[in-house]
């Protein structure tokens, strides 16, 4: 076992690991089912946080790789009390049907929408490939993400935590 | 998975230290997307190398030098390797996995790898990239295709990987890959560069192919068969055709040697069209 | 009709926020104190007979809690299909058996104190196999002196085990050689569908424990609670009162989850350990011993009238099954029963098959169930046909559809796995469907121009199926609405939202019908303690019979508010309406609010629980139907095909909520498209899966299908709630014959065989015929 200090959706966190423990088990056990897991190869995307800002597979990253970094996970966001306007967008447009792939393609919508205030479809399309959804055929996800983009744009995602 | 320790080497001394300790216990972790995939059960050590110094991109000259635990995404999006080659290697990133696994996989990941199926060690053995190691005894170099010849996982068993040289052209590159969908590895792939003399005959050719299921090679009598002439549509036809003969082309289940063999003048030929139109662009 | 309020409107997903937030509402997303992780091990032969089993090694490593295998559980045959009663799938599983039918097959589990040490144990258990000679190629299934796979003398249902064939059908209209003797023009086609997956997201998983009463609870991403309960009780020889299944919120079904792939052996090892059991499927597992589609070979014979009214179809089916046949029947059923009667027209129909065991991964339900199958070939066929014509494809399947007012024989002659009942079409919008999609894809601006840009040559092809509505005279689904006493309702059912978004729907029945708003109905469903029965989701059942069973529900409860206002109001129940949450009398305009009402009820005059269940079982089952066209790019010197554009238009009914019908079509055709293009299960020469993974295993990303588009064209189905039907399955039918009709449009080559990859594509391309 090992000992590693982290910042989880803001929150300190110093914690027991094993030392070949993958991210996706540990930020589970911590508590953030959001953090899904579809394959553990690689291929899904459900397992998808964000490591200092930026979009990783949690499934094949180590766990002992968080030392010092900052997480988000979905749940990192928004609440049921207050979802984010991602969130919002994603209900609205229609983009949630069993909802497994969800938390990986908010996390990646946010993190294109970070640094891409308006995209095109097709940067949308290209952003969240990576992520597999076997539901939606991911017509509305698309407009989920322009929506929430628009949103921004209008200056309605008000608060950003 | 019998993993006893996590290790974070601070520098490349460290790095090697640890690993020759562990005595083929150990393993190197860059972005550790394979080494997750496929951990070898005697493993007891991860030595994370991505904290020892080795992520920098510079140009030197004309040069680019890349460090090996730069990630695939940092390569693509970095100033220095869009200004390399128009962009040459930030448009094969581009083409390699997905962003979220990009932004963990290191270059040097990639060329111990060396996935027979990658597109990584096509572009590098184009470009006649360097791989630079250490030792116990020193500091070694080789280019990446050479190394491909020698026996290199047992050499990275026992070695740290700090950085891939790749040298200055005189021309242009480009990238070609046929996959099955977006996201997807390669059912083949080529990258092909060339550069002109000042009478607007090829002056040099690099024609690479991978992915055939084999690794990666470079197709030398395709370059010969270039060097020297004028650019046209017929002579990439002939390069591309001359391609399929040459290369070293199988079945697997991803596709049939048939296929690969009639697709590869097409990639060929498409590549060096690319590349030809942008040296006679730059000109 | 009355002004519809919630109907027909985009109300939000009732189960949205928790979804959208993350919350921990799926199976595995709660962490039972003490639990133990179960796993199964798995045969590496296709075929084999289990000469010994030594578990003592596995038992002794510490951490392991039991090990279970054939020789010391109850033999009971069952059927691992979640349908409904009589099964008509046969008994020919077992928790454990002496024989390995496929590779992947049980032969062993473990429960064990952590992931590591199931592992471990996995592979301490020794098993010493005697290799059998394998069926590993439908063709040969049948042939005489083919290894016999279900030997086993208390199997039950199966049609021919000494021939392997698991199910049969022959059914015949008219006098099929006199058809075709009389038909101008005949065409004949074979098309074939290979291993293909569901993929949910979410692989099987489930959490079994005993609760406080010595209860089995089982907790499980499954698509039939009722059904789970039934077979796990007759699997493990419990009583069914004992056991209680949950099912949460779960990542995707498609058919994959309307089957018993955990449940049964992780209650085994909750009952035998007494601890929390905790199993799921890694991805690897999914592929190789979940379920699959039902590869086919279908046969297609067409004739056809000089004026290109069709006169006689054949339809021969060679179904694989794998290694146990569940779904057999009723899915080779489906291959007909779904798709002649879209063509009606013609007075002579022969449609015969068989569906066969292998020594191969198992197969079992499948969004489309066989029609996608018979679809492909089909639709191909039709489009053959039109070619030998010289009709527009289009005008072809106009000229021969069927029409609301109209019937097919089939309808009579084939049920679920026995015979069906005559019904009467009474709404049908496929032309319009048609005729809409025709205009957006561009149909007569695009069909035979073979327009180039580069190496891409483009066409369009064009396909239209139909489904059904539920099975007639065999689902059933029932509901339950009570009062609160502010005024909001608890609508209580045992239908299964696999993230279709039923409970919404279900919602939304009850507050059109309440006259509330949807936040006034909170949704509680499949759980087989608290919630009345359904049979599940499955053959597009749930908005038709289980909306049906909320609908009269609803109305029930809809009387007793009434008579309870008519009590404070004075005025007779038949002068009273409810209206926003407020029954209103019509001729004064008084009114009394809903909460009002309720308190009153439950607290002050003649006290009672305003509360009504009611269950529906559908007498007949009206078909969704669609048209779909496909643009495809061709790349005409590597192969690869592109999907440019992609139209969908259904005719569901009234659509109860639009855009979670159309995230149902648009996630259909996707499917589809995979299959089209990209998917197939590859096995090797010694029958294991050589691709289980997402790696080699393809399925479309967001950037593989770029123009969607799809429309739904209402139309008023009368037996329906709202005037709905389905939408779930129909639209998955399309894209394989659209696709392959617009690569011959493109390229002039006729693809028979699904996924039409580069190197087949090509290959047709370079071929004489094609060269010419
Ligand atoms: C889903 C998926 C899709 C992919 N798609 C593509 C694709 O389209 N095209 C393509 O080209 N590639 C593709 N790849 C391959 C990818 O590029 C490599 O897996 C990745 O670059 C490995 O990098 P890493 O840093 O994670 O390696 P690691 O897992 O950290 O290391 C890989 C191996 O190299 C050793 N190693 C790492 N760094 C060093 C070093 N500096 N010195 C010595 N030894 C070292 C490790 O010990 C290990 O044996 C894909 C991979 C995955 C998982
Ligand atoms: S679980 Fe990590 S990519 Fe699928
Ligand atoms: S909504 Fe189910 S996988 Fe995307």
């Amino acid at each position: 076992m090992m000992k590693i200090y982290f910042e989880l959706n803001g929150e300190p966190v110093y914690t027991e690991i094993k030392p070949g423990e993958m991210l996706l088990d540990l930020l589970r056990r911590l508590g953030m089912k959001s953090v899904k897991e579809g394959c553990r190869t690689g291929e899904c995307g459900a397992c998808t946080v964000l490591l200092d800002g930026k979009p990783i597979r949690s499934c094949l990253t180590f766990a002992a790789k968080a030392k010092g970094h900052r997480i988000t996970t979905l749940e990192g966001l928004g609440t049921p009390e207050d979802p984010h306007p991602l969130q919002e967008a994603f209900l609205e447009a229609g983009a949630v049907q069993c909802g497994f792939c969800t938390p990986g393609m908010i996390l990646v919508a946010y993190h294109l929408l970070s640094h891409n205030p308006d995209p095109s479809p097709d940067e949308v399309r290209a952003a969240i490939s990576g992520n597999l959804c076997r539901c939606t055929g991911y017509v509305k996800i698309v407009d989920a993400v322009l929506t929430a983009a628009r949103w921004k744009r209008e200056g309605k995602w008000r608060k950003e935590r | 998975m019998a993993i006893k320790r996590y290790h974070y080497a601070r520098d490349v001394e460290e790095a090697l230290s640890l690993l020759l300790a562990y005595e083929g216990r150990g393993a190197l972790v860059a972005g550790g997307v394979d080494v997750a995939r496929g951990l070898p059960g005697e493993i007891e050590g991860l030595i994370d190398i991505t904290a020892a110094g080795l992520s920098g991109i510079s140009r030197e000259g004309g040069r680019l030098v890349v460090g090996a635990t730069a990630t695939l995404e940092g390569i693509r999006t970095s100033r220095e390797v869009k200004a390399y080659m128009g962009g040459f290697l930030s448009e094969v990133m581009g083409h390699v996995a997905t962003l979220s696994l990009r932004n963990m996989a290191t270059l040097g990941g990639a060329v111990v790898s060396a996935h027979p199926w990658a597109d990584i060690p096509t572009a590098l053995i184009a470009l006649g990239a360097e791989a630079v190691w250490r030792n116990e005894e020193r500091t070694e170099r080789a280019p990446v295709e050479e190394l491909y010849a020698r026996p290199f996982r047992a050499i990275f068993r026992r070695a740290v990987l700090t950085e891939i040289r790749l040298p200055a052209w005189d021309g242009a590159f480009a990238f070609e890959k046929l996959s099955r969908n977006a996201g997807d590895i390669a059912l083949v792939n080529c990258a092909c560069g060339l550069g002109l003399d000042a009478e607007g005959k090829i002056a040099w050719a690099r024609v690479a192919v991978g992915a055939t299921p084999y690794r990666a090679e470079r197709l030398v009598a395709v370059e010969e068969l270039l060097a020297g002439e004028v650019p046209s549509e017929a002579l990439w036809e002939e390069a591309g055709h001359r391609a399929a003969a040459e290369a070293r082309v199988g079945d697997d289940m991803r596709a049939s040697a048939e296929w690969r063999r009639a697709v590869i003048p097409v990639i060929v030929r498409r590549a060096l069209e690319r590349a030809g139109r942008a040296v006679m662009g730059d000109r | 009709m009355a002004e519809r309020k919630v109907i027909g409107k985009p109300v939000r997903k009732v189960d949205g926020i928790p979804l959208a937030t993350g919350q921990p509402v799926f199976t595995l997303d709660v962490d039972l104190p003490g639990a133990a992780v179960g796993k199964v091990l798995h045969s590496p032969h296709a075929h084999a007979e289990i000469v010994r089993i030594d578990t003592s090694r596995a038992e002794e490593l510490p951490g392991v809690l039991c090990v279970l295998h054939h020789g010391n559980v109850p033999r009971i045959p069952y059927t691992t299909a979640g349908q409904g009663w009589p099964e008509p799938s046969p008994y020919d599983s077992f928790l454990f058996d002496r024989k390995v039918r496929f590779v992947g097959d049980r032969v062993a589990a473990v429960a064990a104190e952590s992931e590591e040490i199931a592992d471990e144990a996995l592979r301490l258990i020794e098993v010493e196999y005697r290799v059998l000679p394998a069926v590993l190629d439908p063709e040969g299934a049948t042939a005489p002196g083919a290894p016999v796979i279900h030997d086993e003398e208390d199997a039950r249902g199966i049609h021919d085990p000494q021939r392997n064939i698991a199910a049969a059908i022959d059914i015949r209209v008219g006098e099929i050689e006199r058809g075709f003797s009389e038909s101008d023009v005949v065409v004949e086609t074979t098309c074939e569908f290979p291993y293909v997956q569901h993929v949910p997201l979410e692989p099987h998983c489930v959490i079994a424990y005993l609760d406080e009463e010595d209860r089995l609870v089982i907790r499980t991403s499954t698509q039939v609670p009722f059904h789970v309960r039934r077979i796990v009780a007759r699997a493990l020889g419990l009583p069914l009162s004992r056991i209680r299944v949950i099912k949460p919120r779960i990542g995707g079904g498609f058919g994959t989850k309307q089957e018993i792939i955990l449940e049964d052996v992780a209650a085994a090892l909750a009952l035998r350990t007494r601890r929390p059991v905790v199993m799921k499927y890694t991805r690897e597992e999914e592929f190789v011993a979940a379920r699959t589609r039902h590869p086919m070979k279908v046969r297609v014979k067409l004739g056809a009238k000089k004026d290109g009214k069709l006169h006689a179809i054949e339809m021969d089916v060679l179904s694989n099954t794998g290694a146990y046949g569940t779904h057999s029947l009723t899915v080779l059923s489906n291959v007909g029963s779904k798709t002649l009667p879209l063509y009606n027209k013609a007075p002579h129909i022969w449609f015969h098959g068989k569906a066969v065991y292998t020594n191969l991964p198992v197969a079992g339900a499948y969004r489309g169930y066989g029609a996608t199958q018979g679809y492909f070939a089909l639709e191909v066929a039709i489009d053959e046909l039109a070619e030998k014509l010289g009709i527009d494809p289009l005008e072809l399947r106009l000229k021969n559809h069927i029409r609301a007012g109209e019937t097919s024989p089939i309808f009579e002659k084939i049920g679920e796995g026995r015979e069906g009942k005559a019904q009467v079409i009474r709404s049908c919008a496929l032309e319009e469907c048609i005729r809409e999609g025709a205009k957006r894809i561009g149909w007569s601006e695009k069909r035979g121009k073979r327009l180039r840009d580069g190496p891409w040559v483009h066409g369009v092809g064009m396909a239209i199926a139909m489904q059904g509505s539920g099975i007639t005279d065999i689902d059933m689904g029932a509901a339950t609405i009570m009062m609160n006493e502010d005024g909001t309702f608890r609508l209580l059912v045992g239908a299964t939202d696999l993230g279709t978004g039923s409970d919404t729907i279900l919602a939304q029945i009850a507050a059109e019908t309440l006259g509330v708003p949807v936040e006034a109905i909170s949704v509680y469903s499949s759980d087989t303690d608290f919630t009345p029965f359904d049979t599940g989701a499955y053959a597009s059942s749930t908005t038709y019979v289980s909306g049906n069973a909320v609908l009269l529900a609803a109305r029930k409860v809809r009387e007793e508010i009434l008579r309870v206002a008519s009590g404070i109001l004075g005025e007779p129940p038949g002068e009273l309406e409810l209206r926003d949450g407020r029954v209103v009398s019509t001729r004064t305009g008084k009114g009394v609010p809903f909460a009002e009402v309720g308190h009153r009820a439950m607290y002050v005059t003649d006290q009672r629980h305003i509360i009504a269940s009611a269950s529906f079982v559908p007498p007949e089952s009206p078909p969704p139907f669609a048209a779909f066209f496909a643009e495809v790019a061709v790349d005409v010197e590597t192969g690869r095909v592109r999907v440019v554009k992609f139209v969908g238009v259904a005719d569901c009914g009234t659509p109860i909520h639009p855009r979670l019908a159309e995230g149902q079509l648009e996630g259909a055709i996707v499917q589809g498209i995979g299959h089209a293009l990209y998917e197939e299960m590859l096995l090797s020469k010694r029958g294991g899966v050589r691709n289980p993974n997402l790696f080699d295993y393809r399925i479309p990303t967001a950037a593989d299908v770029p123009d969607i588009e799809v429309v739904l064209i209402p139309s008023e189905e009368p037996t329906g709630p709202y005037g709905a039907k389905s939408i779930a399955e129909v639209g998955i039918n399309g894209p394989a014959p659209a696709i392959a009709n617009a690569i011959y449009d493109a390229v002039g080559v006729r693809l028979y065989r699904i996924p039409f990859t580069p190197d087949r594509v090509l290959s047709g391309i370079c071929s004489p015929a094609v060269l010419k």
